[in-house]
């Protein structure tokens, strides 16, 4: 079964095109792996097949569900890790995977045995009670992790889930969705650490909204190095130039300088 | 373990939300705090160092005067800090999982807003603690009916300032909240000044005994050396058309039983205004979900 499908997927804000015209499929239980320098469109992408973007353009089905008109039922079936961490700081760990649960609707049975399923395989089991604001990056990434499967999900995106993460707690969370892949959940990744993509069954460059790439990495390399050995770097450099893209500040980006200089009411 | 995701169930979404806000106000002091701060600066230090001008208000000292007044200062700050947290949520917090979630937003808002509503008025009965001190008679009516009118006040501060936060694009804007919202609200519902009736003043300026007589007669309490209050008619205006002058005089009535607006008045604003405030809330995060 088909587990994404878009057809001319495009969004515009303002004047400026975010995607145009994205095609592509992802089959059930692949990893795909979305990559593109920044602002090339991914995050905005991966928006609009989670449903928060409405595409100005074209189609996404996620699961066989439309993204627009079968909304909800697409959002019961997926589960999220968000580039930042998207907790509760002033919530425990616990309070925050049993929110989780009840914007899923479990039945108010399981949910004790559903938090405390989850919180063992973050290994977060002696921190339950602990405030999240007291928590590294890596167990932040672990805890949403955990919580993003609570709800048994078809389907895995992660967006540009080890930003900000030292090797180790990268490493731990690439083992974990190791695991998850071996169990045949779909995982779709976007993400500019190109040492991550390289396991990934099929890769995705996208540049100025466009695909301009799509297939396994060695097949990538065979058509664009010519040769199957090299990195996926030299793949990604050859097809989208060397030019820096700074882009505009974000709203978010903004948002932690002005937290840095104590802005009021930012704690 | 196997289970589904299902449809969410509302009420367990309300409950959740609801019991985030109370913990989240329990785990952040500087709230209670500023409470407490704004309480000993409004009721005490303002109602007394004024007081010593103006001694007595239709037979109320200052302090009493200001004291509801102060309870709705109290509730402004909690309801419009519960709701303004969205636009850190929006960006840090909790809210992309919120919107993400198959949970229906009317039940989210719904949880947040009844959560501010109910940290509202924890904060608003900070008064109360120093009701013997400033001679406000306490009795259950009035404390349950100023609870009453303190939660309805607080959905409808909660609810406008979640349509206010979902239309915020930068954070910068949060400290023109205190200046530009709470302040004028506050300022300009009859809190700290009386709109109408007879004050009392300096003592050597005192009323002719014919017109004192007179007022008597009209229901109107005077005392020797006051005078009639006459709002210039634009800040008269302004008073009037601030739904918050509505619910305060509710609650001075139900703390003090002196009221300076028509009761009936005063109750449809105390319930329609919540509920207006409730629409509007559940509206503008339903139009969260899609940008």
């Amino acid at each position: 079964m088909v587990a994404i499908r878009c057809t001319g997927l495009s969004r515009r804000f303002g004047s400026s095109v975010a995607v145009a015209g994205l095609d592509l499929e992802v089959e059930e239980g692949e990893f795909f792996a979305l990559l593109g320098p920044n602002g090339a469109g991914k995050t905005t992408t991966l928006y609009m097949l989670i449903t928060l973007l409405s595409p100005s353009e074209g189609e996404a089905y996620v699961l066989g569900r439309h993204v627009v008109r079968e909304a909800e039922v697409v959002r019961r079936s997926i589960g999220i890790v968000f580039q930042d961490p998207v907790l509760d700081e002033r919530l425990t760990a616990w309070e925050n995977l049993e929110v989780h649960a009840v914007l899923y609707g479990l039945p108010l049975k399981v949910i004790r045995g559903a938090i405390l399923e989850a919180l063992a395989w973050a290994s977060l089991e002696e921190v339950a009670h602990r405030p999240v604001r007291t928590f590294s990056g890596g167990m932040k990434r672990r805890l949403e992790l955990a919580r993003a499967l609570m709800h048994k999900p078809r389907l895995l995106f992660l967006d540009e889930p080890t930003l900000g993460l030292d090797p180790q707690g990268r490493r731990q969370l690439w083992e974990k969705v190791q695991a998850l892949r071996r169990e045949g959940l779909t995982v779709f990744l976007t993400t500019h650490y190109l040492l991550e993509a390289e396991e990934a069954d099929r890769v995705g460059i996208l540049d100025r909204g466009r695909l301009v790439a799509l297939g396994s990495p060695k097949e990538l390399k065979r058509r664009v190095l010519g040769q199957e050995e090299g990195s996926l770097e030299e793949v990604f450099l050859a097809l989208t130039g060397r030019g820096l893209r700074d882009g505009e500040a974000t709203v978010r980006e903004r948002f932690f300088s002005y937290r840095r200089r104590g802005g009021e009411h930012s704690r | 373990m196997i289970w589904e995701a299902g449809r969410p169930w509302a009420a367990g979404v309300v409950w959740i939300f609801w019991k985030r806000e109370v913990l989240r106000y329990l785990r952040d002091r500087s709230q209670a705090f500023g409470g407490v701060s704004r309480t000993v600066l409004w009721l005490l230090i303002l109602g007394y160092g004024l007081g010593a001008s103006f001694r007595d208000i239709e037979g109320y000292t200052y302090a009493q005067y200001v004291f509801p007044g102060v309870m709705v200062l109290n509730v402004l700050f909690a309801g419009l800090q519960s709701a303004i947290v969205l636009v850190w949520d929006r960006e840090v917090g909790l809210l992309r999982e919120v919107l993400v979630s198959p949970a229906p937003m009317l039940a989210v808002s719904l949880g947040k807003l009844l959560g501010g509503a109910t940290v509202a008025v924890v904060q608003g009965s900070i008064p109360l603690l120093f009701a013997p001190l400033v001679g406000v008679p306490f009795s259950l009516k009035g404390l349950i009916l100023s609870w009453l009118v303190m939660f309805a006040l607080g959905i409808m501060v909660t609810g406008f300032g979640i349509v206010l936060a979902s239309r915020m694009r930068t954070f910068e804007g949060f400290g023109s909240i205190s200046n530009g919202v709470i302040q004028p609200l506050y300022f300009l519902s009859g809190s700290i000044f009386p709109l109408k009736g007879v004050i009392g003043g300096v003592g050597f300026l005192d009323i002719p005994e014919a017109l004192r007589l007179e007022l008597e007669r009209l229901g109107i309490h005077t005392i020797g050396g006051g005078w009639v209050v006459e709002l210039p008619l634009w800040l008269k205006a302004l008073v009037y058309a601030n739904p918050v002058s509505y619910t305060l005089d509710l609650l001075r009535y139900v703390t003090l039983g002196y009221p300076q607006l028509p009761l009936g008045l005063n109750l449809s604003v105390a319930f329609l205004g919540p509920l207006l405030a409730a629409v509007g809330a559940a509206w503008a995060m339903e139009q969260m979900r899609r940008r």
